[in-house]
């Protein structure tokens, strides 16, 4: 049961902005339903948790051993308790949502959306900790990465971590987040909230390792304002349900959107991913590549919409998903979906879901190359091509290992093909 | 010294269907074998069964240096020295050239550094260092995958080497290319197999037998007057030969 006292305490402590938020986020938390399979957006997934079998946490929880992979972390976020590096890099500016509610109340508002229907974007919006907020100023280029450690560590709990980033007017940095939980039973519902103005530029990779007993309901909501450009490298590679629910909107004329992303599921594993891209201004690019692998009794779902304005005259978009499916009974979904409102544009998807390629293992066979080294090539092969695109290639020697070593267990286990 | 390929009487048919009708064939060590013969005439089934490609009823015998090929798999076959270039080389996205070669060196007993020099040596002699680092035959030209089909032959250094229709879809002067590419490629350790519809290619390379197969068998072997036959008189002036 999540305890509302905790919220109205908060409430009477908080800026007016950020308060407010709070507030509405509350009431429409309460007459939210939970999503059923019924609901098109939560077809195939299965919520085995209510908000009655969930608390929240209390404080902030035992941290987890620094990641590895990355350098300095700038800030750590824990069941949603926000802990920052005072000797972060000294151009960008790392704070708690009330401290930014308070000093700059437009900004805050600018970059932190105030209404949501979402059950658990209500309830971020209700519960959520900290806040933790990040603003690049205008005109500034921040040359190390932000590293920011997102861990979810208490049993039993609901935490809503809630990260806000704003990139001012011709501004550029490289963001790397990383998602972790413990091995309890927990539930933790993130939101990513991205803004650029206009001409900046941000490259961001994202690495989910959540705990196998962890389920994982991710939220990115990006806005892109006029000759902005991001680039994401997305990673999903733990949880018991790991979900991402990824909404862009490229307002800006000249905007742009690239993303590269993979998913390896084994064991039990569910991982879900819900796209959309709303091409609202004219002359703006998307480019989406996921690749996915399931394996033992895992399964993957993708459903990406790229949807084009009336308005959107000139735009490129491109979105494609590529599963393979490398046991029996593993599964994939992908459903890819265009809705073009406007007549001038270059479009395209494509998704393909199946097991590796035979004229593939031919070939390498053809070489001399042998049935358990050739399967594992093409595995390699097939994430190396969108491991090679993270845009903070710092994480892609761990990643690549953990895709590996999911690889390697499951053929050492009898379970391919 | 045994012949780096020895064929005798082999036979393949798919379900009720014989493909390859007791053909024969040697090809000494240091020599270019050219394989003539029209569509249907079962080329491509030779290339799949001698490579060990499933699907096919095969009878008969295949002995690389004299020892046998048939009943084995097909990387056991490329590694105890049987290598085919493909008509069609498939793309392989993600996995990089070099990366390939180390792997498919390293399953071959070769140790790495040697793998390296030969990669660094041969990718200079065939113009392959700058795909190196791409993915395999990813946007490659026609001409260029077969160059680097060659490239990893002269990397991996196979005693038979089959080249299916490795003209076929090039432009002229790709076919000269290519056919340099054969040349440079043949050894005292090496014999190679060229099968092909034209004789076109026959013009950029000095083959040391043509033998020219229909329906299923070689049904005449010659000297390289062979193919200035077979330009003159197409295939129909042969298939009157056919008992």
């Amino acid at each position: 049961m999540l305890d509302r006292s905790i919220a109205e305490h908060r409430i009477t402590r908080e800026p007016p902005v950020l308060a407010e938020r709070r507030r509405q986020g509350l009431a429409t938390y309460e007459t939210a339903a939970m999503p059923t399979a019924a609901d098109e957006h939560w077809k195939y997934v299965d919520l085995d948790f209510t908000m009655e079998t969930q608390s929240l946490p209390a404080q902030m929880g035992a941290k987890m051993a620094p990641p590895t992979g990355v350098s300095r972390v700038s800030a750590t976020v824990v069941d949603g308790f926000v802990e920052i590096d005072p000797e972060h890099p000294g151009s960008v500016e790392i704070a708690r949502f009330d401290e930014v509610a308070r000093r700059n109340p437009e900004l805050f508002s600018a970059v932190v959306a105030s209404r949501s229907d979402d059950i658990f974007l209500a309830g971020n919006a209700a519960f959520a900790g900290d806040g933790l907020f990040i603003h690049v100023p205008r005109s500034t280029a921040v040359e190390t990465p932000i590293v920011i450690d997102i861990q979810s560590v208490s049993a039993g709990t609901i935490s809503f971590p809630h990260i806000a980033i704003s990139l001012g007017e011709n501004s550029e940095a490289s963001i790397v987040l990383i998602f972790r939980s413990s091995e309890e039973e927990l539930v933790v519902a993130p939101v990513v909230e991205t803004t650029l103005g206009d001409a900046a530029r941000l490259s961001m990779t994202s690495v989910q390792t959540w705990g196998r007993q962890t389920k994982g309901l991710g939220y990115q909501r990006v806005r892109l304002g006029r000759d902005s450009a991001m680039k994401m490298g997305e990673v999903g590679l733990g949880g018991a349900l790991g979900r991402l629910d990824l909404s862009v909107d490229l307002d800006g004329d000249g905007s742009s959107y690239l993303l590269n992303g993979l998913s390896f599921g084994d064991g039990d594993q569910v991982l879900d991913y819900r796209m959309v891209l709303n091409h609202r201004g004219r002359n703006t690019s998307s480019d989406v590549l996921l690749k996915g692998a399931v394996e033992d009794q895992a399964e993957s779902i993708f459903t990406g919409l790229l949807r084009i304005e009336e308005h959107a005259t000139n735009t490129s978009a491109f979105e494609n998903n590529r599963n393979l499916v490398l046991s029996a009974g593993a599964k994939a979904q992908s459903v890819p979906n265009l809705e073009i409102l406007c007549d001038d544009v270059v479009c395209g998807h494509g998704s393909t879901v199946g097991p590796l390629e035979e004229e593939h293992l031919y070939y390498l066979a053809s070489r001399g190359i042998g049935r358990e080294r050739a399967e594992r090539v093409l595995v390699k092969g097939f994430f190396d091509e969108v491991i090679d695109k993270l845009p903070s290639q710092s994480v892609a020697a761990p990643v690549r290992d953990e895709v590996e070593r999911k690889f390697v267990a499951a053929q050492a286990a009898g379970r391919l093909g | 010294m045994n012949p780096a390929l020895d064929v005798t009487d082999l036979r393949a048919s798919v379900g009720d269907i014989e493909i390859l009708k007791g053909l024969s064939l040697q090809v000494p060590f240091g020599e270019i074998h050219a394989i003539m013969g029209p569509n249907g005439s079962g080329k491509s089934t030779l290339c799949h069964v001698l490579a060990g490609k499933e699907a096919y009823t095969v009878s008969g015998d295949a002995r690389l240096d004299g020892e046998e090929l048939l009943g084995k798999p097909t990387d056991v076959r490329a590694r105890m020295g049987l290598m085919q270039g493909f008509q069609y080389p498939v793309e392989i996205r993600g996995v990089k050239l070099v990366d390939f070669l180390k792997e498919a060196a390293d399953e071959a007993g070769i140790d790495e550094d040697e793998a390296v020099r030969r990669i660094a040596e041969s990718g200079d002699q065939f113009d392959m260092t700058r795909f190196l680092t791409r993915s395999v035959n990813q946007d490659l030209s026609g001409g260029e995958k077969k160059r680097s089909e060659i490239f990893q032959m002269a990397v991996l250094r196979p005693k038979v080497v089959i080249l299916d229709e490795i003209d076929s879809g090039l432009d002229i002067d790709a076919v000269r290319e290519v056919a340099g590419a054969v040349e440079a490629m043949r050894s005292p350790e090496v014999g190679i197999v060229l099968i092909t519809h034209y004789s076109r290619i026959l013009r950029y390379l000095s083959a040391d037998r043509i033998h020219v197969m229909m329906e299923g068998r070689i049904i005449e072997s010659g000297g390289p007057e062979l193919a200035a036959q077979l330009e003159a008189g197409g295939y129909e002036a042969f298939r009157a030969r056919l008992t």
